[in-house]
């Protein structure tokens, strides 16, 4: 028995650092869906042994990733929802109830903020915006409805000198037409950029987070644009909404 | 579980309730280890970079996968980052691609971090405790560890490569992760 716990050890070993192949591969499995659950001491052996192979990393120097990659990673979540957890769109709105009230703040009164569940993501969220707020130079920027855009139907953008995020909210934006869905568009030196995905508000309700350095751009532009096309500059037929930044 | 461990505990809990500033905190916290690693396993910044951020979204997204009764979240998530990387290695097919320097592991105890990474200091004790225990390995037991772990090389390929029996390789790594354990455990080895 000892000698079969060497040969285990040994090759828990291996699984732990990832470096089996073969039948020593398969024997592993074996032993993992068979005899270690049932075993105390290759139990504990296998947890010290993955545990060992964490803290090895740190053999590693450090390295300090790119500037680009938290930005992606925060575009990567609000992509996916999670499942189990509010919605994202749904701690934002949340929030914007009651950052926006206490900032009182062109008239808004969202009232969705009862959808949430989870004290935690909200608390959370609302130091985010809380925070942006607090920032130096920060305000809200009414957008003006455009053409034959119902008046009524206000959107107002977030953002503050020197922070890489932008708040798009509006609690009256009208369903786009069938077809169709929004896009905001950043534009500077004559020339726009779409930025973040297509959205659609959900019962009128629009709250989206977008990592941008508005810094950079004098105009913001909401546009009505055919789902599924990659639209390369502003359409100037549909709804749309307009401000200088 | 150390006391040094609580306040990942804490991240983790703020985790799962989505928490964002938890997320950048933990970034924040890990970020510059996890590109290290995934950097010395790879050699490839982008490939690199794709295997840090599948590492976070992967946290994010199930935070449960990580269980507090099985240890630290420390070494949860940096083996998630290692596996990833190891993984991505092989799948690029590029091992036989990357320098000697990539998978040198010549511990280097004392050496400072590099100076624009936030590392927390408690992380930077382990990494000293970790660094320390390695050097106290025989040559030819750190090789193998060296090339599974860093070079993410099978025993079969070490074996190979260094012309010895493959049961001299898995008795080599074994032991040599017994005496980490114990070193790290702050105990004697028997």
């Amino acid at each position: 028995m000892t000698q079969d716990h060497e040969r285990i050890d040994e090759l828990l070993a291996g699984y732990a650092l990832l470096a089996l192949s073969g039948p020593d591969a398969e024997e592993a499995d074996r032993l993992l869906s068979e005899h270690v659950p049932s075993c105390a001491r290759c139990h504990a052996t296998l947890s010290d042994l993955q545990a060992l192979s964490g803290d090895l990393a740190l053999a590693a120097d450090p390295v300090a990733p790119p500037d680009t990659l938290l930005p992606r990673l925060h575009r990567a979540i609000d992509e996916v929802p999670l499942a189990g957890r509010p919605p994202r769109r749904g701690a934002l709105v949340g929030l914007a109830v009651s950052v926006l009230a206490l900032v009182a703040m062109g008239g808004l009164s969202f009232t969705l903020g009862n959808r949430l569940t989870d004290a935690e993501t909200r608390a959370g969220t609302a130091l985010e915006i809380l925070s942006l707020m607090r920032s130096p130079g920060a305000e809200p920027v009414s957008l003006s409805p455009q053409g034959e855009t119902p008046a009524s139907s206000g959107l107002v953008e977030v953002s503050a000198p020197n922070v890489r995020r932008l708040y798009l909210a509006s609690e009256r934006c009208p369903e786009p037409a069938p077809g169709k869905a929004y896009q905001l568009w950043l534009g500077g030196g004559g020339t726009w950029v779409a930025v973040g995905e297509m959205f659609r508000p959900e019962g009128g309700v629009v709250l989206l987070e977008l990592e941008v350095d508005t810094s950079t751009y004098d105009e913001i532009w909401i546009t009505e644009e055919p789902i599924g096309a990659a639209p390369q500059e502003p359409s100037t037929d549909g709804l749309s909404w307009r401000a200088d930044l | 579980m150390r006391e040094e461990d609580l306040p990942d505990l804490e991240l983790h809990r703020r985790l799962s309730g989505g928490d964002r500033l938890a997320f950048d905190e933990l970034y924040r916290r890990f970020g510059g280890s996890a590109y290290g690693v995934a950097l010395r396993v790879t050699a490839q910044e982008l490939i690199a970079q794709e295997v840090v951020q599948e590492a976070f979204l992967a946290i994010w997204r199930a935070p449960e996968a990580f269980d507090p009764a099985r240890g630290a979240f420390r070494s949860f998530f940096l083996s998630l980052v290692h596996h990833r990387a190891v993984d991505a290695v092989r799948r690029e097919e590029r091992l036989r691609r990357r320098t000697e320097r990539a998978s040198n592991l010549e511990p280097v105890v004392g050496e400072d971090p590099a100076e624009d990474v936030v590392t927390d200091a408690y992380l930077g004790v382990r990494r000293k405790e970790v660094r320390e225990a390695l050097a106290t390995l025989p040559v030819e037991q750190r090789q193998v560890l060296d090339m599974a772990y860093f070079g993410g090389k099978t025993q079969a390929v070490i074996a190979e490569e260094l012309e010895i029996p493959i049961g001299t390789v898995k008795t080599r790594t074994f032991a040599a992760m017994r005496k980490l354990r114990a070193a790290l455990a702050g105990e004697d080895e028997g």
